[in-house]
Formats: structure tokens, C-alpha cells, sequence
């Protein structure tokens, strides 16, 4: 061997005890210096003491039965009370069924993505919804029935994935059309029709908790994306008319507080429709929700176009792609994806914000807590528990959504370098 | 005669009139008159500045001219879209920064445009692209992105996407200005080929090597004009104009 000398020169040496391993680690980390030493140990008494006396509230001197009291009210709303819903019926079955479609379409998404976030955010779904129904608290004249429709939540999301490998349905066009029929029917469903026996109709005053937040988010999410682009691609247009009208909508959506826009709803979108066009607080609310949104999307969707290199548009242009090629093939699949954290961070705020149709007289789920406590004054002194279980609701949610978001970005970033 | 008839009829590819560019009052082209044809190997070269890009880049309207004519393949280019668009399908561009399309595959890129241009069946495009990635060396990145390859593969790729639309000409803006020594190489080696095969070529370029070597002509560009054009042999060895010797003396 002649080379040996050379070999030996280069060989790869591990690198110094102290330098890996937990040791090593905490030596480079915690206690590199006197300073860090001291943070290190505040740090670690701070944790244990609030870890100490959290604990011990939690599961010791905390009063979580208002939670159990209000139960299916966090859910549904008033949506099953007497006065919703007629003396003789139990309304609870519909939400239920719209809640089994969602996850049916989870499923189908698990399906065409082949596992991976969408398999986990389907089953997370599809098991949450069937444990809720082995919890120990009261719907309003809740049957067996509910807690049934609520484990067949599981076999929902299954049938979902079956749907996709056993019939044609196994494109993303599909399930985007199943979804959408999806939620239109589940809206038919709680309002309900008159005349037909069992669907009467349940006025949109008792849709509540839960369900009209989320509600409100999808609808506002799945349409504000589309308007947000319209707006963003409308404001960068090169005809003046269709620019300035942008400009100023999302001037206007942006510069006015989503509360004053909700009061303002009520007297303004009736005049934006025909006299006859059967609306309600419900749907007011949604359309304004969305357009604020919208306007928001549209800014960080421009900023996405902005962002992109000249060179791209010119090199579709040099092959002759015409302008609404480059503009859906080339500029807007780069720029939302470079955009992602912002457009999610817009989602989560919007569903944050369904909150605020409380405004309005509509009870989502913080106001049927506030409202509860406020009517009840024997479970005042539970308001912290009640507001930190809300807020751990809220939480869960948008975790979930920032969640999704960083696993797609992952899955995009291989063509992003 | 119209100008139309007139490049249809004999060999020429394109004829440029007295071609002027206006960026605001900056006078970037001032009055550029040659001929270029079928087949020929033009290498255009100069100071940066000197109008170079954006005369290649108005043979296919990326940049708009103002005043003075140019004829490609027999269409004048104008204002109409069916004009430009019918040229910018004859015209192939490959640019110094790749300008591939990060968010698509090596293959997605370059059946892109056959697919939604000339609309194509999705059979014909794939088998197309990989003709083409193989002629230029590099069928195994079929499924990559274009952030995963080198440089010197990016632009053998973008060469590849041109030519999938089956061009008459093709434009090159400083081609391996952005790469690395060591790539440099392996892009002129793909344009050389592409000489050899008869397609007409119009390069902007400082590798004198290259026009030595693969070009019929060279066009000296300084401040808006052609300064001299000629053989080679010619710009080489007997320099008519000192600003080409000049620049020249500077380069090599």
C-alpha cells in the first residue's frame, strides 16, 4: 500500500468526547459559562414551580364540572334546545351527519395523498369525534343514538379511503367536489326544509358553539383563497379600472375593524342582494368574515408575485405560453407556495376571529361558556376553568392548521431550493 | 418587394432595419441594421451595456422596439399577438440565469410549453423530453427538480426545454456567464452540438473560444451600434476598428 500516508492524512476522525453526546451537549449548551449556568438553573426552578403548582390545580383544587354541565352546548349551540328544535324531534343526528361527512372526506384526502399527514390528520379527526362520545357529560335530550353517529366516525373515515381505491373517485378534483357538495349538504341539512317530517326547519339564530365556528372558517377559508388571488392578481393588472376597484376594496376590508364590519353587516349586505334573496345573520356574517379575509389573502398573495424572479415570466413568455398561462402555471404556484406561513397564519387568524360574530348575538363556542356563566352565577367562580378549557379548544384547532402547513412546506421545499 | 417576401424567398432568417430601443430617454438601440442566415452562427460581443441583450431579446419581442423593422422567418414583428406569439413559438431563448421553472420537474419543464403551446398529446411531449435530455447528456435527472442539479445541468436542461418547441432559431443571453469554470464546459460542448446540427444561432457571449471556434460571424456592439461585424478570422486577426481592438486587446 503506497498510498498509506496519504490515507492516514485524510482520514475522518470523530470529533472530541466532550463534544457529542447528552454530556456534550449540556456542556455547549447549558453550562458553557458562568451567565448560562445561572439561566440554566432559574429556568429549571421556574419550570418545576409552575409545573408544580399547575399540576396540583388541574388535577386537585380546579372545578371542571361546568365543562361536563355545558357539554354538547360547546358543540352545537342551541342548535337541540326545545325552543330550536321542534318538542317532538332530536336535531342533534343532522350536525352529526355533517361531522361524518367531513371525515368521509378526510378519508378520501388520505386516500389520493397515500398516507402520510393527511392518514394522521384523518384518523386524529375520526378518533377525537368517537371519544367524545365515551365522555361522561349531558347533551341536551341526547339519545344513544348520538353517541352512535359519533363512533361512526371511524368507519366514515374508512369508507372515505374505500371510495378512493375501489371507484373512479381518486383524484384531487374529486374529492374537492365531494367536499364542497359536502358542506352545501350539511348546510341544507341544519337548516332543514318545512314540510318534510323530521327535517323541520331550525332557525340559523341557534347554530352555535363548535359548529358555528367552524362553519364560518371553512366557508371563509375555502373562499377567501380564491378571492384573495382575484384580488392580488386584479391589483398587479395593467387595466387601471379593475386595478383601482381592488385597490380600494382591500383598502377599505383591511382599514375597518372585522368588529365594525360585522355590525355593519347586518344594515349593508342586504343591500348588496336582491330584496327577495332569502339571507340571514348567519350568512351577513360569513360574507363579511370572508371578504375581510380575503383582503388580507390578496396582500400576501401580491407579496408571493412580488417575491418571484422577472426571469421566470420572461422564460414562459419566450416559449410562448400565453399571459393567464404564466400566470396559473408559472407565477401562482411559486408565489402561494412561498407564501404558505402567511396564508396559514391568515386561516388561523380568521378562525380566531369567528369568535367576534358574538357581536352580533351569535353564540360561538366562547359565548355559550361567557353566556352560561354570566346566567348562572353559582359557576362564577369556574370562569378560569371554563376559559382555559376554550382556549385549549382553540388551541388544538390551530395547532392542527400550523401543523398541516409545516408538513406541506416540507413536502414543497425539495422544489423550492 | 415587401420585406415579407423577402426573407421567405431566400435564405435569410431574420432581417433587422434600422432597429431602435428607447428604456425611458435612455437610447439603447440606435439604429441596428444586419441580416442573419438560415443555419449561420452569429456571435454578438461587446462591453456590457452596449445593447447586446436587448437586441437579442427583441428578436422575440421580450423587449418592444420603437422604431426600425425586424422580420423573423418572414413574420414581422409588430404589435399583433398572433405575430408574436407565432414568433415566440419559432424562437428558442436560453438566458444566464437558467430562469427554469423551480416548481416543476427537469421533465415537467420542458414538456411544459409542447404540452400547452403546441398542445401536443402528453405521449408525443414525454418521448420529445427525452430525446432531448438525452441529446444533451443528462436523461437521469428526468424526475428531478431543477434546484437539485448543478448548474452546468440547469442550463443543459433549459437548452433542452427550448428546443422542445422545435425551433428556428435559437437565442442565447450569455449563457455560461452564471456558471462555474468547471461547467462551462459541458453547456458550450450542448451548444457546439447544436451548431453542428444546422440550427441557427444568436449568441451573446464573452467566450472568444467558442466564436473561434463554432461561429460563422461576429457582431461587435458598442453603445447602441453595431461597431463591425465579420468573420472570425476577421475580428480575430484584422480588427477594423480600434474600439474593437480595443475591447478585444481587453477580453483576451
Amino acid at each position: 500500500m503506497t498510498d498509506n500516508e496519504n490515507t492516514a492524512a485524510a482520514a475522518v476522525m470523530a470529533p472530541p468526547r466532550s463534544e457529542v453526546g447528552v454530556v456534550g451537549w449540556m456542556r455547549a449548551n447549558l453550562f458553557s459559562t458562568w451567565y448560562n449556568v445561572l439561566m440554566t438553573v432559574v429556568s429549571v426552578v421556574v419550570v418545576v414551580l409552575f409545573l408544580w403548582f399547575g399540576l396540583t390545580w388541574v388535577f386537585g383544587d380546579a372545578e371542571w364540572q361546568v365543562i361536563g354541565t355545558l357539554g354538547g352546548q360547546f358543540i352545537i349551540g342551541q342548535y337541540n334546545t326545545q325552543t330550536a328544535c321542534p318538542l317532538d324531534q332530536n336535531c342533534f343526528w343532522r350536525p352529526q351527519v355533517g361531522l361524518l361527512l367531513a371525515t368521509m372526506v378526510l378519508g378520501m384526502a388520505w386516500g389520493i395523498a397515500g398516507g402520510g399527514t393527511a392518514k394522521r390528520v384523518a384518523l386524529a379527526v375520526a378518533v377525537v369525534s368517537a371519544a367524545l362520545a365515551l365522555l361522561p357529560y349531558s347533551f341536551d335530550r341526547m339519545g344513544m343514538d348520538v353517541r352512535v353517529l359519533l363512533v361512526a366516525n371511524i368507519p366514515a373515515v374508512f369508507l372515505g379511503l374505500a371510495i378512493t381505491q375501489y371507484t373512479p373517485w381518486r383524484d384531487i378534483k374529486h374529492v374537492t367536489i365531494v367536499g364542497v357538495v359536502s358542506f352545501l349538504l350539511t348546510i341544507f341539512l341544519l337548516r332543514g326544509f318545512e314540510g318534510i317530517p323530521g327535517l323541520q326547519p331550525v332557525s340559523v339564530i341557534y347554530w352555535g358553539g363548535l359548529m358555528l365556528n367552524i362553519l364560518l372558517a371553512v366557508a371563509g377559508i375555502v373562499l377567501s383563497l380564491p378571492i384573495g388571488i382575484g384580488l392580488a392578481l386584479g391589483r398587479r393588472s395593467q387595466l387601471p379600472v379593475v386595478k383601482l376597484l381592488c385597490v380600494v376594496f382591500i383598502e377599505i376590508f383591511r382599514g375597518v375593524p372585522l368588529i365594525t364590519l360585522l355590525f355593519m353587516s347586518q344594515v349593508l349586505v342586504p343591500l348588496a342582494f336582491p330584496e327577495n334573496f332569502p339571507q340571514n345573520s348567519l350568512f351577513r356574517a360569513a360574507v363579511v368574515i370572508t371578504l375581510f379575509s380575503s383582503a388580507y389573502m390578496a396582500e400576501n398573495i401580491r407579496g408571493g408575485l412580488q417575491a418571484l424572479h422577472p426571469g421566470q415570466a420572461e422564460a414562459a413568455r419566450a416559449l410562448g405560453l400565453s399571459g393567464w398561462q404564466i400566470t396559473f402555471l408559472i407565477s401562482l404556484p411559486q408565489a402561494i407556495r412561498n407564501v404558505i406561513p402567511a396564508i396559514v397564519g391568515q386561516f388561523i387568524a380568521l378562525f380566531k376571529d369567528t369568535s367576534l360574530v358574538y357581536i352580533i348575538g351569535m353564540l360561538d363556542v366562547v359565548e355559550i361558556g361567557r353566556a352560561f356563566i354570566q346566567g348562572n352565577v353559582e359557576y362564577l367562580p369556574s370562569a378560569k376553568e371554563l376559559f382555559i378549557f376554550l382556549a385549549i379548544v382553540f388551541w388544538i384547532f390551530t395547532y392542527g392548521m400550523s401543523y398541516v402547513s409545516r408538513r406541506v412546506e416540507d413536502h414543497l421545499r425539495v422544489g423550492a431550493r | 418587394m415587401t420585406a415579407t417576401e423577402e426573407t421567405a424567398e431566400n435564405g435569410t432568417m431574420i432581417v433587422c432595419r434600422d432597429v431602435h430601443k428607447w428604456f425611458g430617454s435612455f437610447h439603447a438601440l440606435r439604429g441596428v441594421s444586419t441580416t442573419i442566415n438560415r443555419g449561420e452562427v452569429v456571435v454578438v460581443f461587446g462591453p456590457s451595456g452596449s445593447g447586446k441583450s436587448t437586441f437579442i431579446r427583441t428578436i422575440n419581442r421580450l423587449e418592444e422596439h420603437q422604431r426600425g423593422d425586424i422580420i423573423v422567418d418572414g413574420i414581422e414583428l409588430t404589435n399583433d399577438v398572433r405575430n408574436i406569439e407565432a414568433i415566440r413559438s419559432e424562437v428558442g431563448m436560453v438566458f444566464q440565469s437558467f430562469n427554469l421553472f423551480p416548481h416543476l420537474t427537469v421533465l415537467d419543464n420542458i414538456m411544459l410549453a409542447p404540452l400547452k403551446v403546441r398542445k401536443w398529446p402528453k405521449d408525443q411531449a414525454e418521448e420529445v423530453a427525452m430525446s432531448l435530455l438525452d441529446r444533451v447528456g443528462i436523461p437521469e435527472q428526468a424526475g428531478k427538480y431543477p434546484g437539485e442539479l448543478s448548474g452546468g445541468q440547469q442550463q443543459r436542461v433549459a437548452i433542452a426545454r427550448a428546443l422542445a418547441m422545435q425551433p428556428k432559431i435559437m437565442l442565447f443571453d450569455e449563457p455560461t456567464s452564471a456558471l462555474d469554470p468547471e461547467m462551462i464546459k459541458e453547456v458550450l460542448d450542448a451548444m457546439r452540438e447544436l451548431a453542428d446540427s444546422g440550427m441557427t444561432m444568436i449568441v451573446v457571449t464573452h467566450e472568444m473560444g467558442f466564436a473561434r471556434e463554432v461561429s460563422n460571424r461576429m457582431i461587435m456592439f458598442d453603445e447602441g451600434v453595431i461597431v463591425e461585424e465579420g468573420t472570425p478570422n476577421d475580428i480575430f486577426n484584422n480588427p477594423q476598428q480600434d474600439r474593437t481592438k480595443l475591447f478585444l486587446s481587453q477580453i483576451i
